[in-house]
């Protein structure tokens, strides 16, 4: 069969059926948004098979049924941990940063009165590779930048990734997807594969500590134009990401656009958004 | 022009300043809940999150709230706060003509295992099978280990098709091998209806692991 080794070193050996397959497929889409091709078998069977160890269940119906109907949800949000890749790159999903030089930059300059500042929130930002993808896309690909003012603020609710992001030293694999010319551009080379973000850029994104479930925290967090908030939600429980749309709701000036993760759908949440298709991205819009 | 940064000291506080017309206390944020302003009616319901003493404002606000915004709130709120309370001021929303209130309120019920279990063999006893079938909803997700036993019940007791296919439909999910008797005879139950055998091949081929 040819599973984990897992499976084979801490009990015998279990399979999941195409049946028992489908149907963890099919919840797992319904609950998430996110739908595994079989080409994905192998890698949804090894977490499956990991996890029903874990939790010392033999059987996949028996696994099922104890993540299924477990009031926290603590299983499932395992699963989802396990299903999901987190990492921060430069240029990570970068046809949403095309979309917002693209597309949804021109709408917010449409509807703001002459003079007025594009804010921007990077949530959660992490070590700073997202907001400052974001200055780098607004300098180099914009060319509106130098007639308009635009604040970027960047928050996380880890301090440590904060204070990292604020040094702007990033590892080679971090840097990796940027085109040469950019990384020469604006980055000075470090010992060890590292590289340094130049001291204009760092200094001009604005690095908070908030927690996005804290009311206290985002209560001064107003008047967006654009929200970045990809691959947070989707670790959320579901009256957590409720609350989470809410606030990003309150956020956003009217008009303004929210940009999720490839794998979440703020129409699982709520209806406060209407869903926009451009060109590039499909971008979640409060109404005017 | 280019990439800037707000001053510090502007940073804690909201862009717009302005004077507050309520208290954030409960009294105030109760009234703030029927002020004329959209704005301040969400954020009203938002904050009345902190306050499980508000539940029943919040339930009486959602039957005359015609802003979908506002409502989303206080839906939001009422799930936060999450009590028994919240689960006797929905229900009476299941019975209710808007379709956005009544899948609102299964949204939020089908959330909340604890409070609503004791409550679900009444709603699929009510006499109204539109009641029944919001009560099979909720049972799609509420994380309840008596949930597969309580859709078996449906399917074999209910008198409504729409009711039975219902609860077969989700039994297609949960049910276990030992389920597919019950869900067999569901076609001898209601022979005259075609879309019934569809549903109860769909669901035994799941349940019992060969689809």
């Amino acid at each position: 069969m040819g599973h984990s080794g897992v499976a084979r070193e801490s009990a015998p050996e279990v399979r999941i059926t195409d049946a028992e397959f489908e149907r963890f497929r099919d919840y797992f889409y319904r609950k998430t948004g996110i739908r595994f091709e079989d080409s994905k078998r192998y890698f949804v069977d090894k977490r499956l098979i990991q996890r029903m160890h874990q939790t010392g269940h033999e059987s996949f119906r028996e696994y099922f049924a104890f993540m299924r109907f477990q009031a926290s949800g603590k299983e499932f949000q395992e699963l989802v941990n396990l299903m999901t890749v987190n990492e921060t790159y430069f240029f990570r999903e970068e046809y949403q940063l095309k979309c917002m030089v693209n597309a949804l930059l021109g709408e917010v300059l449409h509807h703001q009165r002459p003079g007025e500042t594009v804010r921007i929130w990077s949530v959660p930002c992490s070590t700073g590779e997202e907001p400052y993808s974001i200055a780098l896309y607004l300098l180099e690909f914009w060319d509106r930048i130098d007639e308009v003012d635009v604040e970027i603020v960047a928050s996380d609710i880890d301090t440590q990734a904060l204070e990292k992001a604020r040094a702007g030293v990033f590892s080679r694999r971090s840097v990796n997807h940027l085109p040469r010319w950019i990384l020469e551009k604006y980055f000075e080379p470090l010992a060890g594969g590292y590289h340094r973000l130049c001291e204009d850029l760092r200094t001009c994104v604005d690095f908070r500590r908030i927690n996005l479930c804290d009311p206290k925290d985002t209560r001064g967090m107003r008047d967006f134009d654009i929200i970045f908030c990809r691959n947070l939600l989707i670790y959320f429980d579901e009256a957590s990401q409720r609350q989470a749309a809410e606030t990003l709701y309150d956020a956003l000036k009217p008009g303004g656009f929210v940009l999720l993760g490839h794998s979440e759908s703020m129409s699982r949440i709520t209806s406060l958004f209407k869903v926009r298709r451009f060109e590039d991205a499909i971008v979640y819009q409060r109404s005017i | 022009m280019g990439l800037v940064k707000r001053a510090k000291e502007d940073q804690a506080a909201p862009s717009k300043p302005h004077i507050r017309k309520y208290g954030r206390d409960l009294q105030g944020l109760l009234a703030q809940l029927h002020d004329d302003q959209v704005k301040a009616r969400r954020w009203a319901a938002r904050d009345l999150a902190a306050h499980p003493e508000a539940v029943s404002a919040l339930c009486e606000r959602l039957r005359v709230e015609p802003d979908p915004t506002v409502r989303e709130a206080l839906f939001g709120s009422l799930l936060a706060i999450g009590t028994e309370a919240v689960v006797e001021g929905l229900i009476p929303l299941l019975r209710g003509e808007d379709a956005g209130l009544r899948n609102g309120a299964v949204e939020v019920l089908r959330q909340l295992p604890d409070a609503v279990g004791h409550r679900i063999a009444a709603l699929l006893a009510d006499p109204d099978p539109d009641v029944r079938i919001f009560a099979v909803d909720i049972l799609r997700d509420l994380a309840h280990p008596q949930a597969p036993g309580w859709l078996l019940a449906v399917v074999e007791s209910d008198e409504h098709v729409n009711v039975v296919t219902t609860a077969i439909d989700r039994l297609a999910e949960v049910g276990t091998p030992d389920m597919a008797p019950a869900i067999q005879a569901v076609k001898d139950r209601f022979p005259n209806e075609p879309f019934v055998g569809f549903a109860v091949d769909t669901a035994l081929k799941r349940v019992l692991g060969d689809g």
